[in-house]
């Protein structure tokens, strides 16, 4: 009969505090001091960013922090135009950029919003730099984003 | 034509505890796949394939292989993950098994976790627990304000497992100070067992009747903790097992089996609401493991037996069902000392679930202390120490209606 559809409500919420391991506790805490930190393989000489606890070539456990540049290439992006609040999908006032950056140092790319005057200014390849944010406090926020070096 | 299977290691991440704030799910499973690697001669690129599992809902991650691969050396590796309740660790024992003995791989690694620190169990349990409220609908039971979700699963998972202490009680001509009884008996039993979590040595009766009642008869004491650990295990094949020199040393898989009977507690079969504690598919499963494993008669076959108790009186429940105690004795069993160590029929020697339960890894902990008990390796003083010729692993999980059941032995079956 429609409009006499019966739906149950589950009384639950779902509350998770993951945690963030070893390895990223120290690079989110080198972050409050404005550094970028990895984690080097004295094997195969790979260096992870942000770092790990074993290498996946060597199965090698490492812990040798290094610092890489803060000065490197945008290797991809994507413009956003929407974002996810709570489960629902909202439009953005502005589409912004999430790009893959190579950091001097690093064997692999980190991930940052690109601040460019233009959405359309940007193009892999690009030399970027990281920009902090004044007040830093341990948390992923204080490398703000990187902009056009 | 299948192969023979052997367990040649056995690693833990270390002690199982409540809460590991330090590290992540990837650094907690690397330490025991480490561990069980370390205790052979093979390097980890030696492993052919990997099985692995967890908990659904617990931590979150509904793909934690995706991240945890890289750290446990499957990259570039077939990996297969499973989940099936509590059951799960058994299952990806299981799986890994058939990976060896189908022939399509010789070394393969099984890995069973869970981070209980990272969500809430309880509210885990309910997200399982809801088909079965569901289900539940259609024998009536009133679900408003929460009432039939309290009836079903009151205290998380104890709720519905008190059914079953209920009626195993009641035919058992029992009281709730068997299941106190037994309950210390594991806690004092984990205190031998280095890697156990709740560790009381010489845990009374007395020690478990003051904990308060959650769901009668089953109180805080009769229940498992939560607990953090890993546990991971190399199963090779028998042309490899004496290629590297180490048949002496090795828990060969006997038999092995699964059932599934249907949801709701283990109370409704066919859609008639039964009883929780029958457990039939235990029975038939069991019989059939057995018969695999060229075993007769299980009550003189089978020296040792670890069994998958989220509460304690399952304890004496599974012993009855799985064959090795005649129905309704395990009471008399445990009152004369027949389930210690040093007895007759040793019973969950490393402290059993109700001691240990990281989830995912329980039901393959089970498998893992039946290996080791074969193989002479328990460590700090809970190994049997007469002579051990087979040994039952026992796993429950989905919803209360699902069961393995492994039985690991000193020599393999004669093709």
């Amino acid at each position: 009969m429609p409009g006499h559809i019966v739906r149950a409500t589950v009384p639950i919420t779902f509350a998770y505090k993951n945690r963030v391991g070893h390895a990223l506790e120290q690079y989110i805490n080198g972050l409050k001091e404005k550094k970028i930190l990895g984690v080097k393989c004295p094997a195969c000489k790979k260096v992870y960013v942000p770092p790990r606890t074993v290498c996946s070539k060597c199965h090698k456990p490492i812990d040798q922090m290094v610092e890489v540049g803060q000065e490197g290439v945008l290797k991809n992006f994507t413009t956003a135009h929407v974002n996810i609040v709570n489960g629902e999908i909202t439009g953005v006032q502005q589409p912004y950029i999430i790009g893959l950056i190579k950091l001097p140092g690093a064997s692999s790319l980190i991930s940052g919003i690109i601040k460019t005057p233009s959405v359309h200014d940007v193009k892999t390849g690009m030399k970027v730099k990281a920009v902090w944010k004044e007040t830093t406090q341990g948390d992923y926020n204080d490398l703000a984003y990187f902009e056009p070096a | 034509m299948k192969r023979n299977v052997a367990i040649i290691s056995v690693g833990y991440n270390g002690r199982f505890v409540s809460k590991r704030p330090d590290i992540n799910i990837p650094e907690l499973i690397q330490p025991a796949v480490d561990n069980a690697i370390g205790k052979t001669k093979l390097k980890h690129d030696q492993i052919d394939a990997y099985v692995v599992g967890n908990m659904h809902t617990f931590e979150g991650i509904n793909q934690p292989h995706l991240w945890a691969s890289d750290h446990f050396g499957g990259s570039k590796k077939p990996v297969m993950r499973i989940a099936t309740g509590g059951s799960t660790g058994a299952s990806v024992y299981q799986a890994a098994y058939y990976h060896v003995a189908s022939g399509l791989y010789d070394v393969v690694m099984a890995i069973g976790w869970e981070k209980h620190d990272e969500g809430d169990a309880q509210v885990g349990l309910m997200g399982i627990l809801l088909p079965e409220a569901f289900s539940m609908f259609n024998f009536g039971p009133d679900m408003s304000e929460d009432r039939g979700i309290a009836g079903l699963g009151g205290g998380g998972s104890t709720g519905g497992a008190a059914f079953q202490a209920m009626s195993y009680l009641t035919k058992a001509h029992a009281g709730i100070e068997h299941i106190d009884r037994v309950a210390a008996m594991m806690r004092s039993n984990a205190a031998k067992n280095p890697y156990a979590h709740l560790q009381q040595p010489g845990c009374t009766e007395a020690d478990i009747a003051k904990t308060p009642i959650i769901s009668y008869p089953l109180r805080y004491g009769h229940t498992c903790p939560t607990s953090c650990g890993a546990i991971a295990m190399i199963l090779v094949s028998e042309e490899k097992a004496k290629k590297f020199g180490i048949t002496d040393r090795v828990a060969w898989v006997k038999g092995l089996g699964s059932g599934a009977s249907d949801a709701t507690t283990g109370n409704i079969i066919e859609g008639q609401i039964t009883d929780p504690a029958e457990q039939y598919m235990c029975k038939v499963v069991s019989k059939k493991v057995y018969s695999m494993a060229g075993i007769k008669d299980p009550r003189k076959d089978i020296q040792v037996a670890e069994v998958y108790s989220g509460f304690s009186h399952q304890d004496l429940m599974w012993p009855e069902r799985l064959g090795l105690v005649d129905e309704g004795k395990s009471p008399q069993m445990l009152d004369n000392g027949s389930f210690a160590i040093d007895g007759e029929l040793p019973l969950n020697p490393s402290g059993g679930v109700t001691s240990t339960n990281a989830i995912g890894a329980s039901a393959m902990v089970r498998v893992g202390e039946a290996a080791l008990q074969v193989m002479g390796l328990a460590e700090g003083g809970h190994q049997v120490q007469r002579k051990i010729e087979n040994v039952v692993a026992h796993g429950w999980g989905g919803l209360f209606q699902f069961v393995t059941v492994t039985v690991l032995g000193r020599t393999p079956v004669k093709k």
